[in-house]
């Protein structure tokens, strides 16, 4: 029997570089670019129709959303009961998205009922009617949704902070109020669907077990047959105006603990430091091992979870930590917080936790880019930016270059105290905590 | 077809490995054969708080987490009514390191009265985050001890109450660690870019050692029938009012378990499913709606749940829903329609392949309640279910005195 040391690591390889699959790009007949993933075991496949069609490009709250959620309520052939039924039929799923810049319809199918399930899914991009009693059922249920939510001191502490940050109207906070449901036109609705669901808006990214076959059928149906293009797209102008204010308390009397949200306007993924911002934003609150999970949860127990996020929105980001802790312990959590980040500012990360943190990124970056599925949503994520999924290499070999030294000038660049806002939602002795 | 190797040590450990190379990483899921279910009920919510100090150091290794992240990893775990489940993820070549960490924990843990305590509030706070800060949060915290009387699926994973977690002891959980922990009360598996023959040889290195443990035999109380329709009203600060409906079912292994689930998906699987057609988008009753299984070991429940819409009284919610019950209890599904949820049924078997570690959890689900193998052979068993058997089903459970309603009022 081999002789066991428990208290010694086993030896390990780093993960130098990662393999990814990379996409093959098609043109349809009528200039839709088409991207394809292919791979995986299983017969199935994740087709997805991008639309410059988000809440960017809306004239007024909740359009770009409802124009997405009515494609699946009724078009020149089928109603919305028949819709549904087909999918289900085939064992089908088809879901709507409506983010920032981009609307999306994406269908999941197995390739056995390709030509069935995409057939629908062209009706429905194509040829939707907007009944108008569909609409008043799904415009009253998200209400209602909507309502729930604002009931969550995240959600509260999130609209706020996005206002400090991009500024009310604009499209990144996506702030409305309540009564804009009862506002909402089904005319204009109706009118931003004609003029975003066109050919000339729309890109496809296919993954999963793609053969010449579902080439052909896609070509068929969204390349050669009547889809009328549209030459006068407008593209939408919006001003981040961040807030002169940086703290702001909201108030939930019923609230049990409060959630604290501190970060401020960041660059986004296309920045020279970017790389850089990725380690730092790992290394404070970005990974389990982070420097706020460790201090604020698993050495003080203040809170069931503390992380840092980077959004990297296409005209703009943000930075912000999230944490929901005991309204009792909300001011000393708040102090631990600028002090971690002032840490980061003053002192150089060790060698040892720089090379964790590497390593830590360079394995989840092979965990989440894996399988077809997940490179399509990668990818989808990177193509407005102007990049494919080789981004990843590029980060790994970049990833490199980073030092402690560099992280140290990123956190004294940006991260003075004065630069960040500070939003909390809890009860009323939460407040002077702020 | 999921394929797989199988093997025992003499410890009296299962190891299940199922190879694919479509990933580069490697999944360890390890589930020991203890939930909720077997606290002491005057210390629920111990057997989660437990899972909380498995990551609170082990015997020889002090840190479980930065070891794990240095070589690419991650990790986490979840603790059910029946189970307790660790699972990580590494890339392929560090294997070793995911045996290293979870043996260690096996054989013993550090037993630190820090973690212990940092725990206890860390859970605490969970409880808030999860059972009080949120609208309808509290639902299952009064639901369970509703519909079970005697069966500890009476209360929930978290525990019944804050109060019982703040006092817990260091050796009230050095004694639950050997009582619950150990090779011959858990189930191993390896999935992924791995070969059996690797796995074989650091399983024995690593888990071969640990000694086998005496584990107490489970004797459960049962829940005697429900003979009485059972109903609880609570007020609360949400802005809708929301029924919860449950129906005592079957366990997990019972036959009827796959007509049981079809039910659920004839009601609510998918847009074209009966209550959501009906109760949503034909009647506007509700603004959400949902029936669905716990899917529980022991003898669990059928619930539907529902928003109601602004405007409509419980009484009109409610016989709608019981109309929508009634009708399947009393009339037969068309082919059509059983063929539609059998359908959906196979689709996500495949969907659900795709994953390398969700095929290594539910090798492990089905091994512990049976046989490993059973993950190739459900989808035979779904297709089996003939209309009479939907109707049967139905009839046994959608009855008054086997349900007990909750009714959650929105605060005007």
């Amino acid at each position: 029997m081999e002789k066991l040391y428990r208290n010694t690591a086993p030896e390990f390889k780093t993960v130098d570089s990662i393999e990814i699959l990379g996409d093959t790009k098609y043109t349809l007949s009528n200039d839709i670019q088409v991207h394809v993933i292919n791979g995986g075991s299983q017969e199935v496949l994740k087709i997805e129709f991008i639309f410059d069609a988000g809440i960017w490009y809306q004239n007024s709250p909740l359009v770009a959303s409802m124009a997405n959620s009515m494609l699946n309520e009724g078009t020149n052939k089928y109603n919305a009961a028949e819709i549904a039924e087909k999918f289900d039929f085939y064992g089908a799923y088809i879901g709507f998205s409506a983010a920032k810049h981009d609307a999306s319809v994406c269908l999941y199918t197995l390739n056995k009922h390709l030509s069935e399930t995409l057939e629908i899914t062209e009706n429905l991009i194509k040829g939707s009617i907007f009944p108008q009693k569909e609409f008043e059922t799904i415009l009253l249920n998200k209400k209602q949704r909507f309502q729930i939510e604002h009931q969550k001191t995240n959600v509260l502490a999130k609209d706020e902070f996005s206002s400090l940050i991009y500024g009310k109207q604009h499209p990144y906070s996506n702030i409305f109020d309540e009564s804009e449901f009862d506002k909402l036109d089904i005319n204009t609705v109706k009118e931003f669907y004609k003029t975003h669901y066109i050919p000339d808006n729309c890109k496809i990214i296919i993954a999963g077990k793609v053969d010449q076959s579902v080439i052909d059928k896609l070509e068929e149906l969204f390349g050669k047959k009547a889809w009328p293009k549209k030459d006068n797209l407008i593209d939408a102008k919006h001003e981040i105006q961040s807030s002169e204010e940086n703290k702001s308390f909201v108030c939930k009397d019923d609230a049990v603990q409060a959630c604290i949200r501190i970060g401020r306007p960041i660059f986004n993924k296309t920045h020279k430091d970017y790389t850089t911002l990725h380690l730092f934003n790992l290394i404070l609150g970005g990974y389990f091992g982070s420097r706020l999970m460790q201090n604020i949860r698993e050495d003080k127990g203040y809170t069931y979870g503390i992380n840092s996020i980077i959004i990297s929105h296409l005209k703009g980001g943000h930075f912000v930590i999230v944490t929901e802790v005991g309204s009792d312990v909300c001011k000393a959590a708040i102090d631990e917080i600028y002090k971690e980040i002032k840490r980061l500012r003053e002192e150089l990360v060790s060698d040892e936790e720089l090379n964790l943190v590497k390593n830590y990124i360079s394995g989840e970056m092979l965990r989440n880019l894996d399988s077809p599925f997940a490179l399509s949503e990668s990818l989808k994520g990177n193509l407005p930016f102007g990049l494919d999924n080789s981004y990843y290499q590029n980060f790994i070999k970049e990833l490199k270059t980073v030092d402690a030294e560099k992280i140290k000038t990123l956190a004294n660049t940006y991260f003075q105290e004065e630069d960040l806002k500070l939003v909390i939602c809890g009860p009323d002795n939460c407040r002077k905590s702020i | 077809m999921i394929e797989f190797d199988k093997f025992t040590l003499e410890n009296g450990l299962r190891v299940i490995v199922h190879r694919d190379e479509t990933t580069p990483m490697a999944a360890v899921n390890l589930l020991y054969n203890i939930g909720s279910k077997d606290e002491n009920p005057e210390r629920t919510g111990f057997a989660h708080l437990f899972e909380h100090l498995m990551f609170g150091g082990s015997v020889n290794i002090p840190n479980y987490d930065e070891p794990l992240q240095l070589v690419g990893g991650d990790n986490n775990a979840w603790t059910s009514n029946d189970v307790t489940n660790y699972y990580l993820t590494v890339p392929k070549d560090n294997l070793e390191t995911a045996f290293w960490l979870e043996s260690d924990r096996m054989l013993s843990l550090a037993f630190s009265e820090k973690s212990l305590e940092v725990q206890r509030n860390v859970v605490i706070e969970e409880f808030k985050q999860r059972y009080f800060n949120q609208p309808y949060g509290d639902v299952w915290l009064h639901l369970r001890p509703l519909a079970y009387k005697k069966h500890p699926y009476q209360w929930s994973t978290i525990g019944k109450s804050i109060e019982q977690i703040e006092t817990v002891e260091l050796n009230e959980v050095k004694e639950f660690f050997f009582k619950h922990y150990a090779p011959n009360n858990a189930i191993l598996v390896v999935s992924g870019n791995v070969k059996t023959e690797n796995v074989k040889h650091l399983a024995e290195k690593w888990f071969g050692p640990i000694e086998h443990r005496e584990i107490a035999e489970r004797n459960l109380p049962e829940e005697p029938e429900q003979t009485e329709f059972r109903t609880l009203h609570l007020e609360r600060n949400v802005p809708f009012d929301a029924i919860y409906m449950a129906f005592h079912m079957g366990k997990r292994t019972d036959n009827e378990f796959y007509s049981t689930d079809l039910v659920s998906d004839v009601l609510s699987n998918g847009q074209s499913s009966r209550i959501f057609q009906k109760l949503i988008k034909e009647r506007n009753l509700f603004s959400s709606i949902d029936a669905y299984l716990t899917g529980d070991f022991e003898p669990g429940l059928f619930l539907v749940t529902g928003k109601l819409s602004e405007g409509v009284s419980f009484e009109e919610a409610e016989a709608a829903i019981w109309e929508e019950l009634n009708k399947i209890a009393t009339e037969k599904v068309t082919d059509y329609e059983l063929q539609k949820v059998k359908n959906k049924i196979e689709s996500s078997l495949v969907f659900s392949e795709i994953s390398y570690l969700n095929k290594a959890m539910n090798l492990a689900t089905h091994e512990l309640l049976g046989d490993a193998n059973d993950i190739n052979t459900e989808v035979e068993k779904y297709r089996k279910v003939s209309i009479d058997d939907i109707l049967d089903t139905s009839t046994k459970l959608f009855r008054k005195e086997n349900c007990s309603v909750l009714y959650y009022h929105a605060k005007k």
